[in-house]
């Protein structure tokens, strides 16, 4: 299960950096939903093998039993990354708005930051 | 009542009082006000008894750690609540004489209360997983606040800054992730004493690389730093203030907390890593600063070549180059916010802050010249001022330490900040084109230069008063480099296997 587990995450990372890295804000966003649901897998994998963990408090079927910590962790890290996309995709659709494209070279392409004000 | 929880409590419940406040008004003012003093009394109260060695501690809902979340506020974190909450009230201070309250904006202050929570909580959290959540609570602040205001070219800036973060972000829930999996426990006290008996082990370099990326991101170090010269200058002028002293500072503050309480000291790749890294920032930051020409820009380029130097000092890696970095931080902050509210005063005066189109202001306002000239040759470090010991005793372990270019570099970036800093002196000051007008008639300039004099005062206490900060910095590196006596008082026992303290 481990080496699965890593091979998904690796592939969800290398997809999510991919997407990351166009152009298109949409594909842009697409990265960062993927890119945040990876590394919630990552913890989630963390929690290792329940072979031969057990609880502290026993009930009746005692079996081993997963580690539920990163479950909490996770828990936390999905809204907070559920907050922080929502906001990307209003950014994106504000920059859409006011610049008119929605592809980040063109947004980008002839930028002189030397003398704003 | 356990004092502790206060840093972080106060300016949560005034972010959220002013938030159903609602409408800008006056009263609203003065309660965000008396709340930013009062946590700044409390913050100095905390600094004063943890000077006398006192650590305080919080086990919420009375489990103990490492099982439970622990709150523990020690000198070195007492000090930056202390200077956090002063930047902030004095940027809500410079805030009030800038706008009027019919026209400010009504969440600037909730958010800002919201920032200085988040703040507050990533220096008194003893875990790792409850920084990741205060680093989001800050940043989650941040990012609102940068685009609050912002009009089309901002928004466009602030795209960069939020990509760069949330990839730092995502980079640290797996740090938690592997962090937890090592250890079995993400409690700062209780990681310090498992890793002490696993420091040869690959994995835990590897996740001190991993955090030092990550923290590298938070702090601008050298290859990830280009989210923060573009971003900043779009801020409000009071918000830049608290953004270039403060968020910055939380990245080295954690670098410090990390790699000096929490990770084995022997990770000696990880800090010769951070300290050329440091070197490099320290020269594109003072360069990237020389290229700029308006003011907001060159300072903002500035925070970055100095938060070399504090990085440098944490790559150096012993007691003394520790207290050198905290001195640093005190230093910094104070110096560099007040330089961005003093261009606030200039580009009130001038109606920009370009330096093509800045001058005369030495002739109409040399008072505010004279508070710049302060400010800006202590950050070039200039002796007697405050730039001026830190670098020293910066300079001094790199000589010790047979570290000759990264000394090399540390003198070269301070003679290009100085340069840099005439530049803005001779354009804006010294200029004497007459049809550069300064609008003496807005009034608002002098009670602005008010404000920031509070803080020149105090900036120039430090330099003045060097010792006594500098023996406070030597006391908070000391505790923050032990280890066994930070687990003592956090877990009550140190070893495993040892019975509990009661």
């Amino acid at each position: 299960m481990q080496i699965e587990s890593a091979l998904l995450i690796g592939v969800l990372f290398g997809c999510a950096t991919y997407l990351i890295l166009q152009n298109s804000f949409v594909k842009i966003l697409f990265g960062f939903v993927v890119l945040t649901n990876a590394a919630n897998l990552l913890v989630l994998t963390m929690s290792g093998n329940p072979g031969g963990k057990y609880a502290p408090i026993v009930g009746d079927a005692a079996g081993p039993l997963v580690d539920p910590l990163p479950q909490a962790l996770i828990l936390t890290a999905i809204v907070i990354g559920f907050g922080v996309t929502a906001y990307l995709v209003l950014l994106l659709y504000r920059i859409f708005l006011d610049q008119n494209t929605t592809n980040a070279a063109e947004l980008y392409e002839d930028q002189d930051t030397s003398e704003h004000t | 009542m356990n004092w502790t929880i206060l840093p972080i409590l106060l300016p949560l419940l005034t972010a959220l009082l002013a938030l159903f406040w609602g409408k800008p008004s006056r009263a609203r003012r003065v309660v965000v006000a008396c709340s930013a003093g009062v946590q700044l009394v409390l913050a100095l109260a905390l600094v004063t008894r943890a000077y006398h060695g006192e650590t305080f501690l919080l086990n919420l809902g009375n489990w103990t750690a490492p099982f439970g979340i622990v709150v523990v506020i020690d000198l070195l974190a007492a000090v930056m609540i202390a200077l956090c909450t002063f930047v902030a009230l004095v940027a809500v201070l410079f805030g009030y004489v800038e706008l009027s309250s019919r026209i400010e904006h009504p969440l600037r202050l909730p958010l800002t209360q919201l920032l200085v929570t988040g703040i507050n909580l990533a220096f008194c959290t003893g875990d790792l997983f409850n920084l990741f959540v205060a680093f989001e609570i800050m940043l989650i602040a941040s990012y609102a606040l940068l685009t609050l205001e912002a009009d089309d070219w901002d928004v466009k800036q602030a795209f960069p800054y939020l990509a760069i973060n949330l990839m730092g972000s995502t980079l640290f829930l797996c740090a938690a992730g592997l962090a937890y999996t090592l250890f079995g426990t993400l409690n700062f006290a209780d990681i310090a004493l498992r890793s002490a008996e696993m420091a040869d082990d690959p994995r835990v370099l590897a996740l001190g690389l991993l955090l030092m990326v990550v923290f590298g991101i938070k702090a601008g170090v050298f290859p990830l730093y280009y989210w923060l010269p573009n971003s900043y200058p779009t801020l409000p002028i009071p918000l830049a203030a608290i953004y270039s002293g403060m968020l910055t500072k939380v990245g080295v503050y954690v670098l410090l907390r990390v790699f000096g309480t929490v990770l084995p000291h022997s990770l000696d790749l990880v800090h010769q890593l951070l300290a050329w890294l440091a070197g490099a920032t320290m020269i594109f930051g003072v360069l990237g600063a020389i290229s700029r020409n308006f003011i907001r820009g060159i300072l903002s380029y500035h925070i970055l070549s100095q938060i070399g130097f504090m990085v440098l000092a944490i790559g150096l890696f012993t007691p003394l180059s520790f207290a050198a970095c905290i001195f640093y931080i005190i230093h910094h902050i104070i110096v560099k916010s007040s330089l961005f509210l003093i261009g606030g005063v200039g580009a009130c005066l001038n109606r920009t802050d370009n330096l093509d189109r800045m001058g005369n202001l030495w002739r109409h306002a040399p008072w505010l010249g004279v508070l710049f000239l302060c400010q800006a040759l202590s950050l070039a470090g200039l002796p007697p001022l405050s730039g001026f010991w830190g670098k020293y005793a910066i300079i001094v372990v790199g000589l010790e330490k047979g570290a000759y270019v990264l000394v090399g570099a540390c003198i070269v970036a301070s003679i290009l900040t100085l340069f840099s800093m005439l530049k803005i002196w001779n354009s804006a000051f010294w200029n004497s084109d007459e049809e550069r007008e300064v609008c003496l008639w807005d009034l608002r300039w002098v009670r602005m230069s008010w404000v920031v004099a509070i803080m020149v005062v105090v900036s120039l206490g430090i330099g003045l008063g060097a010792e006594l900060i500098f023996r406070v910095a030597q006391e908070a590196a000391t505790r923050a480099l032990d280890q066994e006596g930070y687990a003592r008082i956090v877990l009550g026992y140190v070893g495993k296997g040892a019975t509990p303290a009661p």
